[in-house]
C-alpha cells in the first residue's frame, strides 16, 4: 500500500471573490424578466435568447449580469468558466412535457427540452449569451447543488484549466420547491433564485489600490484521519451564502462562514487587505 | 504553452487508470466489447418504444442486460430504476476491477458522475409508471450520493453535466482532484438510458437519423450520406489513481490520463460553432498538458455523432489543431457501432482509446462508404486497423458549445 496522503489533511483551494448577486424573482414576474434586456452598463442580452429557457437559467443569467453591472468596468469574460449549480432545473418543464406526451403524444415534445432544460443549460446559456470560452459545466442537480458547485468552480479554477482567468459560480433554486399542477403550472406565486458569485484566483480580488476587505473561499476535503470541523455557521442554501457575502463585503462580519458538507469544508472569510499586501502575498 | 499549463504538467505526478468497467449495447465485459468495437459490430436495432412516444425513430443502441454488481443483492438492485442500475453497474465494476482497498482505513476515494439530465429521466421513469413524482414539492438526494454510499465511497461525490461531454467533464474533475491531493483514487465516468422523451425530444430537433429502412446502418459518421445520429445508452467509468501508489500497491496500468482540454464555443445552445477555433484550442490544450506534439498522436477517437454540421466543424477542429499531422492520424468515431450515448460517450470513448492501446490496433467507423469531402481525415472505413498506439485522443463536445478532448496514454 502506498497512499500516503490519505493521512494528512489535503491543502485547500483558495480562491478570491471579485462579485456577487442575488437575484430573486416571483413565477408571475419571470415572464417579464425573460424578456428585459438587462443592466445598461452589462452585455446585452442577444434579443429573445431567453424565449426557451428554464426559470432557472433566466434568473441565473440576470444574476451574472447583476454582478457585472455592479463592477466598475465591464470584465473581459473570453476566459472564464461558468459553473452552474442548479436545485432540480427544468422541473416545469419536465412535468408539461410529460403532460403533452401523454395527452398529445411524441409530436408534441419540444425540441427544446433537452437543450434548455437539462443539468448543463443555465451554464450553457451564461456561456453563450456572454461568449465565455472558458469550461462551462452544470454541477449538483439537486439538494446539495450548492457545496458541489463551489467544489467543482474552485478545482476548475485552482487545478483545472490553467488558462482560466474566473469562473463563475451560478447557484439557483425555487425558495420552496413547489408543487405543480397537472399542466405543470406551479402553485401559488413561488419564488426562483439565484446567487452568482465571480471567484478568482486568490490575491486578484480588486485592483483599486484601497484598504478593502478581501473574500476568500477555500474549498477542502477532509483528510481521512482528520475529525470534522465545528462550523461556526453550519449548513445554508444560497441566501444565507448571499447574506454572509454581503455582510463580509460590507466590513460588518470578518467571522468565517461555512457550508455543511459530508466530505470536508468550504470556508469563506474576510480579512482586511490593501494592494500591497495582496503583491506582497503574491 | 503558457507557462501555467507547462508548470502544472512539470508538476503532475502521473494519474493512471486502474479500473474500468462499462455497461454499453456492445456488452457489459471489457473484452466482449473490445472484441465487438475492433469486429465492426453494430449495437443498432430496432427497439420497442412506450406507446404514448411512438415516433418515427423506432431504433436505438439499447443496452440489451445490466448485470448485477458485485456485492449488490438481486432485490436490491432490483428496486431501483433503469437510470441507477445503468450508473451502479459501472461504479461498483469499476471499483472491483481495480482491487483498491476499500476498507475504512484505506485511501480516500471520491466520485464524479458525469449524468445530464438525471431528473428529466427520473421524473420521466416515474411518470411512466404512474407515478406523480414530477408534480410533487419534493428534493431528493442525488443519484451519486447514493451510489456513494452504496458503494461506500467517504470523499467528494459530484455530479457533472456538460451534455454529451459529461462523462469527460467528470474525468477532468476527478484528475484535477487528484492533482489537488483531496483524493488518493477517485472513480468517474458516467451513464445515460434511452428514454421515449429524449428519443422524441431529438428527433423533433431534427438530431436523429430517419433511415428506418435499415438501422445498422443509420448511424454513419462522416459519411457524405449522414442524416443525423443514432440513440444509444450505456457508459463507462474508471478508477484513478496516482501512478506512484498504483504501482506500489501491484495495481493493473490500464492507461494514464494523460492530458485534459476544455473550451465553450460561446456562440449558440444547440448547433455547434462553424468557426473550429474553440474545440481547436480544447484539442490542443489537452495536447500541451500531456505534453504530446500532434504528430505523436497515433489515433483520434472522434466526437462524429453523423450530424450535417457537426461532424464538418469536428474535422475542422482536428485540422486546425493538428496541422499537417493530421494527414497521419487515424480517426474513427466508435458512435458509428454504438450510437450516441449522451452523458455516457466521453468516458466510453475514453475506453475505445484504451482498447486503442491494448490492441494496438483502431476501431473502424463502420457504414462510412463514401467519406464527405468536407471532412478531410484519415478515415478508418468499415474494418478496424492494426497500428501502434501509444498516445490516443478523444474528442466530446455537447450542446452549449462545451468542447473537451482527453489524451490517453500507455501506461
Amino acid at each position: 500500500m502506498n497512499h500516503q496522503s490519505s493521512s494528512r489533511p489535503a491543502a485547500p483551494a483558495g480562491c478570491g471573490v471579485a462579485g456577487h448577486a442575488l437575484v430573486e424573482c416571483r413565477a408571475s414576474a419571470l415572464g417579464e424578466l425573460r424578456g428585459r434586456a438587462g443592466p445598461a452598463n452589462a452585455p446585452p442580452i442577444p434579443l429573445r435568447f431567453l424565449r426557451h429557457a428554464d426559470e432557472h437559467t433566466v434568473v441565473g443569467l440576470h444574476a451574472v449580469l447583476a454582478v457585472i453591472a455592479a463592477g466598475s468596468s465591464p470584465p473581459d469574460l473570453t476566459r472564464h468558466a461558468v459553473i452552474a449549480a442548479p436545485c432540480q432545473s427544468g422541473r416545469l418543464a419536465a412535468a408539461r412535457t410529460l403532460a403533452l406526451l401523454a395527452s398529445d403524444g411524441a409530436v408534441s415534445v419540444s425540441p427544446h427540452v433537452v437543450p434548455q432544460c437539462s443539468l448543463h443549460s443555465v451554464a450553457g446559456a451564461v456561456s453563450v449569451a456572454l461568449g465565455m470560452h472558458g469550461p462551462h459545466l452544470g454541477v449538483g442537480g439537486g439538494p446539495d447543488a450548492l457545496a458541489e458547485g463551489l467544489l467543482a468552480a474552485a478545482t476548475l479554477l485552482v487545478h483545472g484549466d490553467p488558462e482560466c482567468t474566473a469562473a463563475w459560480l451560478v447557484a439557483t433554486d425555487w425558495e420552496e420547491e413547489p408543487a405543480l399542477d397537472a399542466a405543470g403550472n406551479p402553485a401559488g406565486d413561488p419564488v426562483c433564485r439565484a446567487l452568482a458569485v465571480q471567484l478568482v484566483p486568490a490575491g486578484e480580488a480588486g485592483d483599486d489600490g484601497q484598504p478593502r476587505h478581501e473574500l476568500s473561499l477555500a474549498v477542502r476535503p477532509l483528510g481521512r484521519c482528520e475529525s470534522r470541523p465545528q462550523l461556526h455557521q453550519p449548513a445554508g442554501g444560497i441566501v444565507a451564502f448571499a447574506r454572509a457575502l454581503a455582510m463580509c463585503r460590507a466590513g460588518t462580519a470578518l467571522a468565517a462562514w461555512a457550508i455543511d458538507c459530508p466530505w470536508g469544508e468550504i470556508r469563506l472569510t474576510a480579512r482586511s487587505i490593501t494592494k500591497a499586501r495582496v503583491r506582497e502575498a503574491a | 504553452m503558457s507557462a501555467t499549463t507547462r508548470r502544472r504538467r512539470d508538476e503532475r505526478e502521473p494519474v493512471v487508470i486502474t479500473g474500468l468497467a462499462a455497461v454499453s449495447p456492445l456488452g457489459a465485459t471489457i473484452d466482449t466489447i473490445f472484441d465487438r468495437l475492433f469486429a465492426g459490430v453494430s449495437g443498432v436495432r430496432e427497439i420497442e418504444i412506450d406507446p404514448r412516444a411512438k415516433t418515427a425513430a423506432r431504433f436505438a443502441a439499447p443496452v440489451a442486460e445490466i448485470p448485477l454488481p458485485v456485492g449488490i443483492e438481486w432485490d436490491e438492485f432490483a428496486k431501483l430504476d433503469r437510470l441507477e442500475q445503468l450508473c451502479l453497474a459501472p461504479v461498483a465494476g469499476a471499483l472491483a476491477d481495480s482491487g483498491i482497498d476499500r476498507s475504512p482505513n484505506g485511501p480516500r476515494i471520491g466520485l464524479v458522475l458525469g449524468l445530464g439530465a438525471e431528473h428529466l429521466k427520473a421524473w420521466e421513469l416515474d411518470f411512466l409508471a404512474a407515478g406523480r413524482a414530477v408534480f410533487e414539492p419534493r428534493r431528493d438526494p442525488t443519484i451519486v450520493h447514493r451510489l456513494a454510499a452504496r458503494t461506500g465511497i467517504t470523499g467528494p461525490a459530484v455530479t457533472a453535466a456538460a451534455a454529451c461531454a459529461s462523462s469527460g467533464y467528470a474525468l477532468a474533475l476527478a484528475r484535477a482532484w487528484i492533482d489537488a491531493g483531496w483524493v488518493d483514487a477517485c472513480v468517474a465516468g458516467g451513464c445515460d438510458i434511452l428514454s421515449p422523451t429524449s428519443i422524441a425530444a431529438f428527433y423533433n430537433l431534427r438530431a436523429l437519423s430517419r433511415r428506418a429502412d435499415d438501422p445498422t446502418k443509420a448511424s454513419r459518421p462522416f459519411d457524405r450520406d449522414r442524416d443525423g445520429f443514432v440513440m444509444g445508452e450505456g457508459g463507462a467509468c474508471f478508477v484513478l489513481e496516482r501512478q506512484a501508489a498504483a504501482a506500489a500497491r501491484g495495481a493493473r496500468l490500464r492507461g494514464e490520463l494523460a492530458g485534459v482540454g476544455m473550451s465553450s464555443d460561446g456562440v449558440h445552445m444547440v448547433t455547434p460553432s462553424t468557426n473550429p477555433a474553440q474545440a481547436a484550442r480544447a484539442i490542443a490544450a489537452a495536447l500541451a498538458d500531456a505534453g504530446v506534439s500532434p504528430g505523436e498522436l497515433d489515433y483520434v477517437n472522434a466526437h462524429a455523432a453523423g450530424t450535417p454540421v457537426g461532424d464538418v466543424a469536428e474535422a475542422g477542429a482536428i485540422r486546425l489543431a493538428c496541422g499537417d499531422a493530421t494527414e497521419a492520424i487515424p480517426v474513427s468515431s466508435t458512435k458509428s457501432m454504438t450510437g450516441h450515448l449522451v452523458s455516457g460517450a466521453a468516458a466510453f470513448e475514453a475506453l475505445a482509446c484504451l482498447g486503442a492501446i491494448e490492441r494496438q490496433a483502431v476501431p473502424p467507423t463502420v457504414n462510412l462508404d463514401e467519406p464527405d469531402p468536407a471532412c478531410p481525415l484519415l478515415h478508418v472505413p468499415h474494418v478496424a486497423r492494426p497500428h501502434r498506439v501509444v498516445v490516443a485522443a478523444s474528442n466530446s463536445f455537447g450542446f452549449g458549445g462545451s468542447n473537451l478532448c482527453l489524451v490517453l496514454r500507455a501506461a
